[in-house]
């Protein structure tokens, strides 16, 4: 019985809020020194991801900025000025500019052309190949290399939501948001707090959507069958063979029968149908910021019939929930206030790093809790 | 008599990697990705010329650009659009492997590629 009633005891002792609040420190300090480095790989790149079209159009400024005309030249035009330019070289894809003050883009075999599209003049070409925006995404999606990397990072967003978690639980006895002295250890310890909780619901946010997008191969599946939906099917029916001598329509008449299928929709993509057999014209609704892209119109491109024809007003709830997913992650669900928001709150995964680093490096581990009372952590 | 030698040897590697034309079909998968890609590659070869399409099925193919034969050793590229894919293969009878390299303006993947003669 005394050996019970002992037994009993030392379970409370284990189970009081204090040995709890230590254990959970554990796993909140634990997690930054196995996982740290590559929650900080994490945030510096998906603050890089960010702004990933706006770095790489500050990066090639001379291929990117023109001043908007009066008249954009069509389609045929522009590829004829880069077949002109590019010794008669076939066009692969054409990507028109969505904003007045950006070239359009050429895509040929031997790389991406950019022009102005109001005068025609080829403002270069870039080949393809790895670039540091480009490494960024690499490192961010999968460490930069194969299966492995993709693995490592997809248990880092785990991690990052293991980290939270904890930190907001041993925030809330303190409930500390600002900085009460400046310099040592006590700066650290508030900057970390403070930060911390500001950042929390952004970073949440974020962690939460990309273990969603890192495991969507297996959480697919279930969104689908939590919302009785399937993904829209995107097959096209056979082409048949053209007639001898028959001559295939301009890539402009065929953005003019995708424009009747998608109505209110700009093209940002048109594929030529040598590259793939048929015209496949993208389309977006620049208002709907989660799937407004989700717009794609095949056509025969003899006699202009649609092959296939898929548009964001026809995605299922599962497919709309997965593109929701993807536009908190990617922080463009409510355009440019949530892409900054998304910027800020990866860069705060740095600042804390450093700041929980330097906190434990101080040796200030009964400031945050070693003796577990949250009296102790108000200490001015 | 080298110039016989190389001739032999020249004629020894056509041999075995024999006609290329034809159907050929496999897939890939990219490192670090989660699903692979079928590909199937329509090949008429015209000496140490390759010439054709390729793509993921009967539907949707890319033409052929670069294609080369030396021997066993086979490489081709198709361009699908911002992505270009260069396959540096090596024949043996009825199959052929060996790697993908995917090139997009910003980006670079590999993978590993296995393809059969179906036709």
């Amino acid at each position: 019985m005394e050996l019970f009633a002992a037994r009993l005891t030392a379970t409370a002792v284990r189970f009081s809020p204090t040995n709890v609040r230590r254990l959970i420190l554990s796993v909140h300090l634990f997690t930054a020194l196995l996982a740290g480095s590559l929650i900080v790989i994490l945030g510096a790149t998906g603050s890089v991801m960010e702004f990933e079209p706006e770095l790489d159009h500050l990066l090639h400024p001379h291929l990117s900025y023109i001043n908007p005309g009066m008249r954009v030249l069509s389609l045929r035009e522009i590829g004829d000025a880069v077949s002109r330019r590019f010794n008669g070289e076939p066009v692969v894809a054409y990507q028109p500019s969505l904003s007045p003050d950006l070239s359009s883009q050429v895509l040929l075999p031997s790389g991406v052309a950019y022009v102005n599209q109001y005068t025609g003049e080829v403002l270069g070409m870039r080949p393809r190949g790895q670039t540091f925006l480009g490494y960024a995404r690499a490192l961010h999606l999968r460490l930069a290399s194969g299966d492995f990397g993709r693995n490592v990072m997809k248990w880092s967003g785990i991690c990052v939501l293991l980290s939270l978690a904890s930190g907001a639980y041993l925030w809330w006895p303190i409930k500390q948001v600002c900085i009460r002295r400046w310099g040592g250890a006590r700066f650290w310890f508030d900057v970390h707090n403070a930060i911390g909780i500001f950042s929390l619901l952004p970073l949440a946010m974020l962690a939460a959507t990309g273990t969603v997008l890192g495991f969507e191969d297996h959480i697919a599946p279930m969104i689908y069958k939590l919302t009785r939906s399937s993904p829209i099917p995107t097959s096209r029916s056979v082409v048949r063979e053209p007639a001898p001598g028959a001559a295939a329509i301009t890539p402009d008449e065929a953005v003019a029968i995708a424009r009747v299928h998608v109505p209110g929709a700009v093209p940002y993509r048109v594929q030529m149908p040598k590259y793939g057999g048929v015209y496949v014209i993208a389309l977006l609704y620049p208002q709907d910021t989660v799937a407004g892209g989700d717009n794609l119109v095949a056509l025969d491109p003899y006699n202009g019939n649609v092959v296939s024809l898929s548009r964001s007003s026809d995605l299922s709830r599962g497919d709309r929930l997965l593109a929701l997913n993807e536009a908190i992650h990617t922080g463009s669900i409510l355009g440019m206030p949530s892409r900054i928001a998304a910027w800020l709150a990866s860069t705060t995964v740095i600042v804390q790093l450093c700041s929980g680093l330097l906190i434990w490096l101080s040796g200030s581990r009964t400031m945050l809790g070693s003796r577990g009372s949250a009296k102790q952590e108000r200490v001015p | 008599m080298k110039r016989t030698i190389a001739v032999v040897l020249l004629l020894t590697m056509n041999a075995m990697a024999g006609d290329l034309t034809g159907k050929w079909s496999g897939s890939f998968k990219v490192d670090g990705a989660d699903h692979g890609v079928p590909q199937l590659l329509i090949f008429k070869q015209d000496g140490a010329n390759l010439t054709g399409s390729g793509g993921p099925d009967q539907n949707e193919q890319y033409p052929i650009e670069n294609g080369k034969i030396d021997g066993e050793r086979v490489g081709f590229e198709i361009t699908t659009g911002e992505w270009k894919f260069t396959y540096h293969l090596s024949a043996r009878d009825a199959r052929m492997s060996g790697d993908l390299e995917l090139t997009s303006v910003n980006d670079k993947r590999t993978a590993k590629i296995t393809l059969s003669k179906t036709e």
